[in-house]
C-alpha cells in the first residue's frame, strides 16, 4: 500500500474518529448510539496508540507513541484527583473516606511516573536513545501551565473565596512543586534529556501557549462576529395585535375556572 | 468601589498566572546573565505556526458548532458560509506563509510536511493544555472538598 494512503487510513482516520465518537456519545439520547460512539472513540484511540507499529514510515505517528506513553500517568493522576475530590465533603456521590488515601497514592504515582520520564529511564523513545520529539512539546507545556494555573487558582481562592486561606496554601504548594520541577529541569540532566534540551523547549512552550491562546481567541472572535452580523441582518419579529375585549373575557373565564380549589 | 476592587482582583490573578514564568526568567537571567538557548527566530516561527494552526483548527471546530446553532434558526446558510470562509482564510494564510520560505518552515522539507507537523504539534500541545487544566481545576476542587464542612447558616433558636 502507498505510504500516504497507509498513513491516511491507519493514523489520520483514527485521529478523526476519536472526536467523532465523542460527538456521537455526547449528542445522542439513544443508549445504543451512545455505546456506538463510545466504542468508536475507543477503537480510534487504540489505533492511534498502535500507529507507530502499523505505519512506521510516517513521522506523525510519534504522537500516537507519545499518547501510549502518557496515558498511564495521566489516567492515574485524574483518577487520583477524582477519588480525593469525591471522598471529601460533597453533597452527592460521596465515596468512602478510605478512597482519599488511595487517591493521594494514585496521583503521587502518576506525577512520579512523569518525573521518571524526565530524570529516569522511562523517557518515551521512538528508537533506542532517540527521544520522541513530541515529548519535548508535551512535558514543558504541561509543567509550565500546571504551575501557572495552580498559582492563579491559589490567588483566586484568596481573593474571590471566603476564608479559603488553607485551600489557597495547598494550591501554592502544588504551584511550588511544579516550579521546583521546572527549576530542576533547567539545572539537572536526565539520562536522555539534557538541561539545554529542556531549556530550549521551555521557551518554545511559552511561544506555543501564546500562539494557541492568540489563534483560538481570534477564531472565537470571528465566530462571534459572524453570528452577530447574521443576527443583525434578520428582520425584526412581527408584532401581533393586542387581544380584543372578547378574547380577554374568555381568558379571564378560563383562569377563573382554574383557581379557587374549594370545590369537590 | 466594587468595580475598582474587581479590577484589582483580576489584575492580581493575571499577575499570579504569569508569576512563575517571570520568576524563572528572573532566575535564568540572574544566574546565566541572559536567556540561554533562546533563539528569537525559532521562537517566532513556533509562535506564528501555533497561532495559524490554532486559528484554523479552532475555526473548523466552531464551524461544526454552527450545526447546533442552525437547529434553532431553520438551518441558515449565511453564517455557515461566513465561518467556512474564515476557516479557508486560515488554511490559505498558513499555506501562503509556509510557502514564503524559511520564515515558517521549521525542520521540515516541504509545505505539506510542515502543515501536517503543525497539526500534530497543535494536537499534542492541546492535549498538554487539557491535562494541565484537568490537574489544576481538579486539585482546586479536591482541596475545597477536603476541608471540614462549613455551616453557612445558623439556625435561629425558637
Amino acid at each position: 500500500m502507498d505510504e500516504m494512503l497507509q498513513a491516511l487510513l491507519l493514523f489520520w482516520l483514527p485521529v478523526a474518529v476519536v472526536p467523532f465518537g465523542v460527538w456521537i456519545l455526547l449528542s445522542s439520547a439513544n443508549d445504543q448510539r451512545k455505546s456506538f460512539g463510545r466504542i468508536l472513540s475507543f477503537l480510534g484511540l487504540v489505533m492511534v496508540c498502535v500507529s507507530p507499529w502499523t505505519v512506521p514510515s510516517s513521522p506523525s505517528t510519534a504522537a500516537g507513541h507519545l499518547l501510549g506513553a502518557i496515558i498511564g500517568p495521566s489516567v492515574l493522576i485524574i483518577l487520583g484527583i477524582y477519588l480525593i475530590s469525591f471522598s471529601g465533603n460533597v453533597p452527592v456521590g460521596r465515596l468512602p473516606r478510605s478512597d482519599r488515601r488511595l487517591g493521594i497514592i494514585l496521583s503521587s504515582v502518576g506525577f512520579a511516573w512523569f518525573a521518571g520520564m524526565h530524570w529516569w529511564i522511562l523517557t518515551p523513545q521512538i528508537a533506542s536513545g532517540e527521544i520522541n520529539v513530541y515529548w519535548y512539546v508535551f512535558w514543558p507545556i504541561f509543567l509550565l501551565l500546571t504551575t501557572c494555573l495552580s498559582s492563579l487558582a491559589a490567588i483566586a481562592l484568596l481573593t474571590i473565596g471566603d476564608e479559603r486561606k488553607n485551600e489557597s496554601n495547598y494550591m501554592f504548594l502544588l504551584s511550588g512543586l511544579g516550579f521546583i520541577m521546572l527549576l530542576l529541569g533547567l539545572n539537572v540532566d536526565g539520562p536522555l534529556m539534557t538541561t539545554d534540551d529542556f531549556r530550549e523547549h521551555l521557551w518554545l512552550a511559552v511561544a506555543d501557549l501564546a500562539g494557541l491562546a492568540v489563534g483560538s481567541m481570534l477564531s472565537i472572535l470571528i465566530f462571534a462576529l459572524v453570528i452577530f452580523i447574521y443576527e443583525k441582518t434578520l428582520p425584526p419579529p412581527t408584532t401581533i395585535e393586542a387581544p380584543s375585549v372578547t378574547e380577554l373575557k374568555q381568558v379571564a373565564n378560563v383562569i377563573a375556572s382554574h383557581i379557587g380549589g374549594n370545590e369537590e | 468601589m466594587i468595580g475598582s476592587r474587581l479590577a484589582v482582583t483580576w489584575r492580581m490573578m493575571a499577575l499570579a498566572f504569569v508569576l512563575p514564568l517571570l520568576l524563572i526568567l528572573a532566575i535564568e537571567i540572574t544566574l546565566s546573565s541572559g536567556i540561554q538557548s533562546f533563539d528569537r527566530d525559532v521562537t517566532f516561527t513556533r509562535f506564528a505556526n501555533a497561532t495559524l494552526t490554532a486559528y484554523t483548527l479552532c475555526s473548523i471546530a466552531l464551524l461544526g458548532n454552527l450545526f447546533f446553532y442552525g437547529e434553532s434558526r431553520n438551518r441558515p446558510l449565511a453564517p455557515l458560509v461566513g465561518m467556512l470562509c474564515a476557516s479557508l482564510l486560515g488554511v490559505a494564510a498558513t499555506l501562503f506563509f509556509i510557502n514564503q520560505g524559511p520564515m515558517l518552515l521549521e525542520n521540515n522539507g516541504s509545505v505539506q510536511a510542515q502543515a501536517i507537523y503543525n497539526i500534530v504539534h497543535t494536537l499534542v500541545s492541546a492535549g498538554a493544555v487539557l491535562l494541565a487544566f484537568c490537574v489544576s481545576l481538579g486539585a482546586t476542587f479536591s482541596v475545597i472538598t477536603s476541608q471540614k464542612r462549613r455551616i453557612n447558616f445558623t439556625l435561629e433558636e425558637e
